[in-house]
């Protein structure tokens, strides 16, 4: 009943349940329903990941294709959409090719590692008030924290393949994700200041008056841009896509990947730019919160109309939207001038509106009322 | 003088293995089967780290001993054969060797031929430094440069279709002439992908050559100082962006070049940038080229000898040469006074070209070396034939 | 762009040669004007993202009904045929001088009323055949003609090496002066596939026997 009521009423002040709250509410009544919580979240998570698998790797082909003047995917379904479907079902039968003198160990659990270090950030993406696997109140530390380990999947997979090319990606992976990770960290942080909460949906219910990327005082949208870039930079898409440099690198770390060790890899990256657009959004752009100006109530309303979760995945669209379109105009940097935009512009201008959010909300010296 | 021959094996002889700790330079094979080949190409890489150290071209994957095969073939018939050299520049190489073999057999050419000649080669250079600007973009990760650069190459391509009948391997320019006449529709259709291509060009720009990315990726890596170009027999766009204005077609005016104004277009200093953007304006200039010669092609028959006459060539050796897209294209012909040649041998500019990179990539890093090859516009089967 | 080039003569060898100089890029664009070359792009990119218009791609294999070859277009080679149904060839072998990699091959008989010299069999080799219409070029009675079909995948190489000729037997010049009632016993039936050359439909050992289908042909 709950549900049907946040869903059609105004996600203003709702009350954020999440199915971990669940599931450990029902623990003490009734042991079934928790583990029935709990069972529903991990299906969910798994529902998700390939739905989103399917549905962003046609985006991106379509997209792609559209920018190109070309007509994308057609043959299979209606407009190509079971392309995705055919593509996934020819990578699962086909063979699993391990080269001989491959670290064969570490060959099989890079993948995954790269596979899990982007599902566990799903978990606690606010989806809507009541969509959401688990609050945790170190909700944005986590995030960081957790996909910070998908770098260690490229690596290992660059090094265990044996092949110089894999090496040489790999390399180049953990130098640019490890530098960039700082970027974003930087420009979380401000967020962070601003809401003076790590939940993400703290965060998001903090943007109940408007969204921190113009209600930060300048340094919102300093911050934004920051993440966009060091997102980019983080899921190895172009203009920063050296590791896996498909002209450069043959490939790169999955060069020597096949069937469906290289699903994962390739599942792994779509995954990873819709959790980083997710985050953006979640951080940024309100998240679930729908578009409230203050005072105007008739307004309000009219925005509130739209459910939670369509807000959410539309400005993650959005985002995701604006990463395809830098990939499909951009050439790539060269490793040099990638780790010099990042540690001599990027990472001053950080600090720099890291310290000017500090003192804007130490000194509460507001331009407007936050 | 002497020459020491060194074996591949002798050169790659791996380097001892180090002390613990100390760095290791390492061996690493770009090509046959790499994305900037571009056909097959081996070039071996002796790597510090990601700087490289050494280069080492290894060509010879695509060879199919076209110059042998020529010694069986009457000179019509060797005309197919170029088409399969630079593939990029079938209509020049098919000039090359008629234009050697009208001259040592003394066929002479009326004007008409020689206009369509130009103004079909014109096209062609076009069409081939959009490909090659689309591949270039290709090879730096704008993959959108790709395909805008084919769909213009495809437009191009229709007119040699209806013209010619072909789009790649076209076999049109031959002894005496060239295989049809225009269609009467032909000036009216180039016209229209000339202005289509003016509006092309100044695309190109906006979407690579001022994209600050690709700016920074090109400027200032792999200098080849025209000294250089000139001891390692460069031509074509390679050696002019070095600075030397040297072109065959204005230094030694052949076609209907000589009735066209145009500028040779030459760079300062060498490097990526400018061989990048001397191709981008050699395709102003080409359609200024055309532009001028479409208005007035003489009249005349397109074709002065018969098809089934044997064309001999007085004994005696004869060499001539053209400014293909990416270079000159010399044709050494060896007759011994029968309809096919005794020896046959092209001086293709791909092949030249190509040992540029041991010269200019060393110091820079593998992501260089893609510029850097692709910015020398190579044809493997060119450079193999 | 175009302030990129500067205009100047120089001399190279006796000649004055006008040329086009193209500026160095000295330094890096800075800050705004770099971001504001990356926008031009993605504007560009995006002007075609949304007119889907301007899209080039064509449907093939649905679009074959409404494909159109330039009649220069070169691809099968055939022999014409005339409304009354004789080719034109008369056996001269030129096509075969001709082309430079052996992909015609004319065979010749006596004809058994005329006494001359007519066309047995005409065959032709697609799978080495380049296209490269010196046949069509030698041929002094117009007898050939580069067609338009390209579709020409089998499973099979035997089915690339064709009769062209469906009669084995003099030309329309010939047939047209001899009577009417004698023509039938002038010409002989030729199929597609078949005959004296190797891999002409022929049998090869190991390789299973070649059961031409309808479709095949």
């Amino acid at each position: 009943m709950d549900l049907i009521y946040t869903m059609t009423t105004s996600a203003a002040a709702t009350d954020v349940i999440t199915l971990a709250d669940r599931a450990s509410a029902a623990v003490d009544t009734n042991i079934w329903l928790s583990i029935l919580y709990m069972v529903l979240a991990l299906v969910s998570i798994g529902a998700l990941t390939a739905v989103l698998g399917i549905v962003l790797i046609y985006a991106e082909r379509k997209i792609a294709g559209h920018f190109q003047c070309r007509l994308g995917p057609m043959r299979v379904g209606p407009h190509g959409i079971l392309q995705t479907v055919a593509d996934t079902l020819k990578l699962l039968l086909k063979e699993d090719v391990v080269p001989a003198s491959a670290d064969k160990a570490m060959h099989f659990a890079a993948p995954l590692m790269s596979l899990m270090a982007t599902v566990l950030v799903l978990g606690v993406i606010p989806y809507s008030p009541i969509l959401q696997v688990t609050d945790v109140n170190i909700g944005i530390l986590y995030v960081t924290a957790v996909s910070g380990l998908g770098v260690m999947g490229i690596l290992l997979g660059g090094w265990s393949s044996n092949n110089k090319w894999s090496l040489v990606g790999g390399m180049r992976a953990a130098a640019q994700m490890i530098s960039y990770e700082i970027s974003a960290t930087l420009s979380v942080l401000v967020m962070v200041l601003f809401a003076s909460t790590l939940s993400l949906n703290g965060i998001v219910q903090s943007q109940e008056s408007g969204w921190w990327i113009w209600r930060a005082h300048g340094t919102g949208l300093v911050a934004f841009v920051i993440f966009i870039i060091a997102s980019t930079a983080e899921i190895n898409r172009t203009p920063f896509d050296i590791p896996e440099g498909e002209s450069e690198l043959t490939g790169g770390f999955h060069t020597e990947y096949s069937g469906l060790r290289f699903a994962f890899f390739f599942l792994s990256e779509f995954i990873n730019m819709f959790a980083a657009s997710a985050i953006a959004a979640t951080l940024f752009l309100g998240g679930w919160m729908p578009f409230y100006i203050e005072g105007f109530e008739t307004f309000n309303k009219i925005t509130s109309l739209l459910p939670p979760t369509l807000w959410f995945l539309g400005k993650t669209a959005f985002l995701i939207f604006i990463f395809m379109w830098f990939r499909w105009t951009f050439p790539r940097l060269r490793v040099d001038q990638l780790m010099r935009l990042e540690w001599k512009i990027l990472l001053p201008i950080g600090f720099i509106n890291l310290i000017a959010a500090a003192v804007i909300v130490l000194t509460k010296f507001y331009f407007f009322p936050v | 003088m002497t020459a020491i021959v060194r074996t591949l094996d002798e050169i790659l002889i791996a380097p001892a293995h180090p002390g613990r700790g100390a760095t290791q330079e390492y061996f690493l094979n770009m090509g046959p089967q790499h994305p900037i080949a571009h056909g097959s190409l081996r070039v071996i890489l002796l790597l510090d780290g990601e700087t490289i150290r050494k280069v080492i071209p290894v060509p010879g994957y695509v060879h199919r001993g076209i110059e042998k095969m020529c010694e069986h073939l009457n000179y019509r018939q060797i005309i197919h054969l170029t088409d399969r050299m630079d593939y990029l520049s079938a209509l020049m190489n098919n000039w090359a060797v008629a234009r050697t073999v009208e001259k040592a057999a003394g066929i002479e050419i009326n004007d008409r031929i020689e206009s369509i000649r130009t103004i079909m080669a014109e096209l062609q250079r076009i069409q081939s430094h959009a490909l090659w600007w689309g591949v270039l973009g290709m090879d730096l990760g704008a993959f959108t440069a790709f395909l805008y650069s084919f769909r213009d190459r495809e437009i191009i391509g229709e007119i040699f279709e209806e013209t010619i009948g072909a789009r790649l391997t076209m076999n049109y320019i031959q002894p005496g002439g060239v295989m049809y006449d225009i269609t009467p529709d032909f000036t009216a259709k180039v016209k229209k992908v000339l202005a289509y291509m003016k509006r092309m060009v100044e695309e190109y720009d906006t979407l690579l050559s001022g994209n600050v990315i690709l700016q920074e990726r090109l400027r200032g890596v792999g200098i080849l100082s025209e000294k250089r170009a000139v001891s390692l027999g460069c031509t074509g766009p390679v050696l002019r962006a070095a600075g030397l204005a040297y072109d065959l077609r204005k230094v030694e005016p052949y076609g209907a070049y000589e009735k066209a104004q145009f500028d040779v277009v030459v760079g300062t200093t060498g490097d990526c940038w400018d061989r990048y953007y001397v191709r981008i304006e050699e395709m102003r200039q080409s359609i200024r080229i055309i532009e001028q010669l479409i208005d007035d092609i003489p009249a005349g028959p397109t074709m002065v000898t018969k098809f089934n006459t044997k064309i001999k060539l007085p004994v005696g050796r004869y060499y001539n040469h053209v400014e293909t897209a990416r270079g000159v294209l010399g044709v050494f012909i060896y007759s011994d006074g029968g309809d096919k040649p005794y020896r046959l041998h092209f001086r293709s500019p791909s092949f030249n070209n190509m040992w540029a990179i041991t010269k200019i990539a060393p110091g820079w890093r593998i992501a260089d070396m893609i510029a850097i090859q692709s910015s020398l516009d190579l044809v493997i089967p060119d450079i193999d034939r | 762009m175009t302030e990129q080039i500067k205009k100047e003569t120089r001399k190279i060898g006796l000649k004055d040669i006008p040329v086009a100089v193209v500026s160095p890029l000295k330094k890096a664009q800075s800050g705004l004007s770099a971001l504001a070359s990356l926008a031009k792009g993605m504007r560009l990119t995006f002007s075609y993202f949304r007119r889907p218009s301007k899209i080039v791609t064509q449907q093939y294999p649905e679009n074959r009904a409404t494909l159109k070859f330039p009649p220069r277009y070169r691809a099968m080679l055939k022999l014409i045929y005339e409304d009354n149904g004789y080719h034109r060839c008369t056996a001269c072998g030129l096509c075969d001088k001709a082309c430079p990699n052996g992909s015609i091959k004319v065979i010749t008989r006596k004809g058994a009323t005329t006494g001359r010299v007519e066309l047995d069999r005409y065959i032709w080799r697609l799978d080495s055949c380049v296209m490269c219409n010196a046949c069509v070029q030698a041929c002094p009675f117009d007898a050939l003609e580069m067609g338009h079909e390209f579709e020409n995948a089998v499973y099979d190489r035997r089915l690339l090496v064709f009769n062209l000729n469906r009669y084995a037997g003099p030309p329309a010049s010939v047939m047209l002066k001899a009577e009417e009632s004698l023509r039938p016993a002038m010409t002989e039936k030729r199929d597609r596939y078949g005959g004296p050359v190797p891999l002409n439909g022929a049998q090869i050992p190991v390789v299973k026997p070649l059961t031409i289908q309808e479709g095949d042909l």
